[in-house]
């Protein structure tokens, strides 16, 4: 119900936005690609699926987010909770 | 006491937005890598980025060295007490591919232009590979005498003295 209430207003695109942003700056997007490409070169070009990727991404991925960058978003997802709520 | 409680409920549901925000980012990176990957994009990306990277370079070594280059140690004064720069700083168009290289990239630019690309193979010009069109048989670009793309079988058939006279007197012989 309030996941519903994220997107309707528009503040999980916005958080989403901010999020991406975030993770560009602090080349994680560039680490991320990387870790693809290094995918790629042993699984070989034709095998590759979107899933394959995903697994390899998520669990680096997840773990490497930039404590200050997560530290924002849970901020600003807080502050939207509380003003929801209310 | 209300407040831990809710504080609590606030923190996980903020956790679990934070992972949706996060795998969809994932979702977006994965799939544009995939996408990359599958058509091939990355190898002529990086092969660009490369070429680039190192024009870029030659250029600064070039602006250096005509600015003075006091940190340049590579300052070589020739009898007539010049000074060259050590990367030709010439820049023109590339007659394979049109693209403006500088004089001193030329070399490696070229070895990539004409010799990797199956399309740099395919195109044929006529400036400088003029002497490529004499040697393939019956290309229609050939402008020189009639005989030079006649097949060696047609000469022998000639046989009369005379041409094969005019053949030699022309040298526009092309065989080894």
């Amino acid at each position: 119900m309030l996941g519903y209430w994220l997107i309707e207003s528009g503040e999980k695109e916005r958080l989403m936005e901010l999020l991406r942003e975030r993770l560009i700056e602090c080349g994680w997007r560039d680490e991320m690609k990387a870790l693809c490409r290094s995918f790629t070169k042993k699984k070989g070009r034709e095998n590759v699926t979107v899933d394959d990727l995903v697994q390899v991404i998520t669990p680096k991925g997840r773990a490497s987010v930039p404590d200050s960058v997560k530290a924002e978003l849970l901020q600003r997802i807080r502050s939207f909770l509380a003003s929801a709520a209310l | 006491m209300a407040v831990p409680n809710e504080d609590n409920m606030s923190a996980q549901l903020s956790s679990h937005f934070f992972g949706d925000l996060l795998d969809s980012i994932i979702a977006d990176v994965a799939s544009e890598c995939h996408r990359i990957v599958r058509l091939g994009l990355d190898r002529n990306l990086e092969e660009e980025e490369e070429e680039l990277k190192l024009s870029a370079q030659a250029r600064v070594r070039v602006a250096d060295s005509s600015n003075g280059g006091e940190a340049n140690g590579k300052y070589v004064v020739d009898i007539f007490g010049q000074t060259h720069p050590s990367v030709a700083s010439e820049i023109f168009d590339c007659m394979n591919c049109g693209r403006s290289i500088m004089a001193g990239r030329f070399a490696p630019h070229l070895e990539k232009c004409m010799g990797k690309g199956r399309k740099a193979r395919l195109k044929v010009t006529r400036s400088s590979t003029a002497a490529q069109n004499r040697h393939s048989r019956g290309s229609p670009a050939s402008t020189y005498s009639p005989y030079s793309s006649s097949t060696s079988t047609n000469r022998l058939s000639n046989g009369t003295s005379s041409v094969a006279g005019e053949e030699y007197s022309n040298g526009t012989f092309e065989e080894p």
